[in-house]
C-alpha cells in the first residue's frame, strides 16, 4: 500500500466517522429542508412549464446566502456556494419538472414522519436538499475548497430529453471534478451509467374515408391494442440487457363511440446501443406495414433516443460511494439512470445518482415520502461531496 | 365619516401582503419598538393541516426570521394526532381546557382564541385558522406587520381574493356565502362604516393585547363580529386595518354548515343591537347597500339604494273590494 493510498483511506475513514454526527445535527436541523421541499413542492412544476418554481429557488438561493444566483437561457436556476480555492468545481444537480400538470392540486401533507403529496419525492426534496445545501453546510461547519454549483435543472423529464441539464453542461465553462444527481426516490439508489434508451410517441389516426365496412375495420382502440400485440412480439435481446414499457395510452371518451384516434407511449432501454438502433428501425417499419395493412394513419416520432454511458464499477467516485453508503447503513441497488446523470456522464464529467429516503407510489397524487431515512441520505449526500472535495474519487 | 372619509380609510388602511415582503425589515421595526408577537392557532381534529401549517410558520418566521416569539397550538380535544403533530414540529400545545381551569372549559374556537390571551404573553397576537391548506408566511407578516409600522392600528383583519372568471376586467369581490347574504346586508343596515371591511368573518386576524383583552368572547361562530362590533364601538374604524392575503384555500362548508354558523352570528348581532341601544330605540333604517367591487387591483365600494317598499293587504284597497263584490252579484 502506497502512502499516497493510506492517506486518501485515512481521510476517508475521518469523514466515515463523522456520519452519525451529521445525521443527528441534520435531524435537528430538518425544518430548514422541509420547509423548502413544501414550498417548492406546492409549485406546479410540469415539464416546459417550471418557471415558477425555478423563480422560488432563485429566491431561496438568494435567502440561504449565494450570490448572484442565475437563470439560464434555458430556464435552469443555478447559484454557486463558494470554495476557499475555487480552481475547480463540484455539480450538485437536482431536476425541477414534476411529471404532474399544473391541474393537479399541489397540496402537501405534512405528517410526523412522513410528506405525502404529488412530486414530493419525485423530485421535490431532491431539489430541496440542494436548495438548503448552503445553510446545512454552514450548520454542520462544514467548508469546500472547490466552489459547488448548485443547480435546479428544468425539462429533465418526459418529452424533454434532458434539454435543461444538457444545455446548461454544453454551456458551462468551469473546470468539474464530478457531479452529483439528487433524486428523492429511493434510498440506496447508486447510478454511475446512464442507460441507452428509446422513447417512442405512436399515434394513430382513422381517416375520414376509412372504409368501415371492410374485413377487419375497427376503431383507434382496437387498432393499438393490436399493434401493441405486435411490438411486444419484438424479440428483446438478454444481452445486452433490453427492456420495453408502455407507459401511456389514450383513446377514447365515452362507452359506445369507437375513438378516431389514439396515442401510445413507450420507452424501451438497452444496455446496447446497436439494440436501440435496430430497435428504432423496426419500429419504423412495423408502423409503416400496420398502416398499409389496415387503412390507418400511424405516426411515429422518437421523443427522445439516449446512447449509453458509463463510469466503470471501480471508479473512485463510485467505490467511495459505496462505502459511504455501507457506513451509512444504506445497501446499494445498483440503477442505470435514464435522467439526467445521462447528460452529465455525456458531458465528459464523472457522475453518480443518488436517492434520498425510501417512498410509497411514486408518481401518483399520494406519493409520500419517510423522514426518519431521510437525514441518513442526507448525510450521505454531504459527506459524498465533501470526499470528492478532498479528491478521494479520482482516478 | 361621509363617502370620501370612507374610501380614505379604505386607502390608507386596506394592506398588501406584498408590501410587507421584507420580513428582515419588519423584525428591525418590532425590535425598535419594543414589541413581541405571539402565534395562536387553535384546533380541532386538524392533523391533516396543522403539521404543514406548524413547520412553515415555525420554520420561517422564527428560525429563519425571528418576526414570532412565541408560537401555540390551543386545542379544544382533538381526537386525532393534532397535537402531537404540531409539537413534533415545535409548536407549544396546550389544551384549552387546562388553561385557567377554574372558569371551567367551555367547547370552541373563541374559547381558545379567549384563553390565548391569558396563556401567551405577546403584545400582539396574531391568530390563524387551521384548515388552510395554502399556508404560506404572508399569512402571518401580512396581519402583524400594520400594527408594528402603525400605532393607531388596533385590529387587522385579513381578506382573500376569491379567483372567479369574469369577461371583463371588474369582477365583485367579498367574502364568503354567509359574508355576502348575512353579514354585509345587517352591517348595511345597521353599522354602514363597517362595510368597508371587505371580509369581516375571516378566521386570520392579528390585534393587540390592550384591546383584545376589554372584549368579550363569544367562544362559537359569532367571534370574528362580535371583535368587529366591539372594538368598533369602542374605538372607530380608524382603530382597523385589513390587508389582502392573496388566496386561501380551505375545507368547503355544507350549506347546513353555513346555517348553523349564521344562526350563531345572528345570536351575537342582536346581543349587540341590544346592548348598544339598538333594538329599543331603533334608528333610521339605512337604506343604502354597500358590497365591493375590484377593478386592476384596486377595491372600490359600489354603494346601491335597496328600499323596501310594501303594499298594503289587498283587501284595504277599495277597487279590489269591489271587484269582489261584483263577482259575487
Amino acid at each position: 500500500m502506497t502512502i499516497e493510498t493510506q492517506t486518501k483511506e485515512t481521510t476517508l475513514g475521518n469523514l466515515l466517522k463523522d456520519i452519525p454526527r451529521q445525521i443527528e445535527s441534520l435531524r435537528s436541523v430538518r425544518e430548514t429542508f422541509l420547509t423548502d421541499a413544501v414550498l417548492l413542492g406546492e409549485v406546479p412544476s410540469p415539464t416546459f412549464g417550471e418557471e415558477k418554481r425555478t423563480r422560488l429557488v432563485i429566491d431561496r438561493f438568494r435567502e440561504n446566502g449565494l450570490e448572484d444566483p442565475t437563470l439560464d437561457e434555458f430556464g435552469n436556476a443555478s447559484g454557486i456556494i463558494p470554495g476557499t480555492s475555487g480552481e475547480s468545481a463540484i455539480l450538485v444537480m437536482a431536476h425541477a419538472d414534476s411529471v404532474f400538470s399544473s391541474e393537479t392540486r399541489h397540496v402537501l401533507e405534512v405528517g410526523s414522519d412522513h410528506i405525502t403529496g404529488p412530486g414530493i419525492a419525485d423530485n421535490a426534496i431532491g431539489l430541496a436538499a440542494v436548495v438548503a445545501l448552503p445553510k446545512l453546510l454552514n450548520h454542520l461547519n462544514i467548508q469546500f475548497k472547490d466552489d459547488l454549483i448548485l443547480v435546479a435543472n428544468v425539462k429533465s423529464l418526459g418529452r424533454a430529453n434532458l434539454e435543461g441539464a444538457r444545455g446548461f453542461l454544453d454551456t458551462m465553462r468551469r473546470p468539474v471534478r464530478a457531479g452529483v444527481c439528487v433524486e428523492g426516490a429511493t434510498q440506496g439508489r447508486l447510478s454511475y451509467s446512464g442507460l441507452g434508451a428509446l422513447r417512442v410517441e405512436i399515434t394513430l389516426n382513422i381517416p375520414k374515408d376509412y372504409d368501415w365496412a371492410s374485413f377487419g375495420a375497427a376503431g383507434a382502440i382496437s387498432h393499438l391494442n393490436r399493434l401493441i400485440n405486435q411490438l411486444m412480439e419484438i424479440p428483446l435481446p438478454k444481452e445486452p440487457k433490453s427492456k420495453m414499457t408502455f407507459g401511456g395510452l389514450t383513446a377514447g371518451s365515452s362507452f359506445n363511440t369507437s375513438p378516431k384516434t389514439g396515442r401510445l407511449r413507450f420507452e424501451i432501454t438497452s444496455e446496447g446501443d446497436e439494440v436501440i438502433d435496430s430497435m428504432e428501425n423496426q419500429l419504423k417499419e412495423i408502423c409503416e406495414q400496420f398502416s398499409l395493412e389496415t387503412g390507418t394513419e400511424v405516426g411515429m416520432e422518437t421523443v427522445a433516443k439516449r446512447q449509453n454511458c458509463e463510469i466503470p464499477f471501480t471508479h473512485p467516485l463510485v467505490k467511495t460511494t459505496r462505502s459511504i453508503m455501507h457506513e451509512a447503513g444504506i445497501t446499494p441497488k445498483v440503477d442505470p439512470s435514464t435522467g439526467d446523470l445521462n447528460a452529465l456522464i455525456r458531458a465528459g464529467h464523472p457522475g453518480v445518482t443518488l436517492g434520498l429516503t425510501t417512498v410509497e407510489n411514486l408518481r401518483e397524487e399520494n406519493e409520500t415520502i419517510h423522514l426518519e431515512p431521510l437525514y441518513t441520505g442526507m448525510a450521505q449526500l454531504i459527506t459524498l461531496l465533501q470526499a470528492i472535495d478532498v479528491e478521494l474519487c479520482e482516478e | 365619516m361621509n363617502e370620501e372619509e370612507k374610501n380614505t380609510w379604505l386607502k390608507k388602511n386596506t394592506f398588501h401582503h406584498g408590501e410587507f415582503w421584507d420580513i428582515l425589515k419588519l423584525v428591525e421595526e418590532k425590535e425598535k419598538k419594543g414589541l413581541t408577537i405571539s402565534l395562536c392557532i387553535p384546533t380541532l381534529n386538524e392533523e391533516k393541516t396543522i403539521g404543514k401549517e406548524v413547520l412553515i410558520l415555525r420554520s420561517e418566521l422564527m428560525e429563519r426570521y425571528p418576526l414570532v416569539d412565541e408560537f401555540a397550538v390551543i386545542d379544544s380535544g382533538s381526537e386525532d394526532k393534532t397535537l402531537e403533530v404540531a409539537g413534533n414540529y415545535g409548536a407549544d400545545t396546550y389544551l384549552a381546557s387546562d388553561i385557567l381551569p377554574e372558569v371551567g372549559d367551555k367547547r370552541g374556537k373563541g374559547a381558545n382564541l379567549w384563553k390565548a390571551i391569558h396563556q401567551l404573553t405577546g403584545d400582539i397576537i396574531c391568530y390563524v385558522d387551521a384548515d388552510i391548506t395554502n399556508i404560506h408566511p404572508r399569512f402571518v407578516y401580512g396581519l402583524v406587520a400594520p400594527l408594528i409600522n402603525r400605532e393607531e392600528i388596533q385590529y387587522v383583519k385579513a381578506f382573500y381574493d376569491r379567483p372567479l372568471n369574469y369577461s371583463s376586467g371588474l369582477r365583485p369581490s367579498g367574502g364568503g356565502r354567509v359574508t355576502e347574504i348575512l353579514t354585509r346586508p345587517l352591517f348595511s343596515l345597521f353599522y354602514p362604516e363597517l362595510t368597508n371591511v371587505i371580509q369581516p368573518l375571516s378566521g386570520e386576524y392579528a390585534a393587540r393585547r390592550e384591546v383584545l383583552e376589554i372584549i368579550p368572547f363569544p367562544i362559537g361562530y359569532g367571534v370574528e363580529t362580535s371583535h368587529l362590533l366591539d372594538l368598533y364601538h369602542k374605538f372607530g374604524i380608524e382603530a382597523f386595518g385589513q390587508t389582502d392575503l392573496d388566496r386561501r384555500v380551505h375545507r368547503n362548508q355544507t350549506t347546513n354548515a353555513l346555517g348553523k354558523m349564521s344562526f350563531g352570528i345572528l345570536q351575537t348581532f342582536i346581543n349587540r343591537l341590544h346592548a348598544q341601544g339598538k333594538i329599543d330605540q331603533m334608528p333610521d333604517m339605512e337604506t343604502f347597500y354597500r358590497r365591493f367591487e375590484v377593478e386592476d387591483g384596486a377595491y372600490r365600494q359600489i354603494v346601491q339604494k335597496v328600499v323596501e317598499e310594501e303594499r298594503p293587504p289587498m283587501i284595504e284597497i277599495e277597487g279590489y273590494r269591489t271587484h269582489r263584490a261584483s263577482l259575487s252579484h
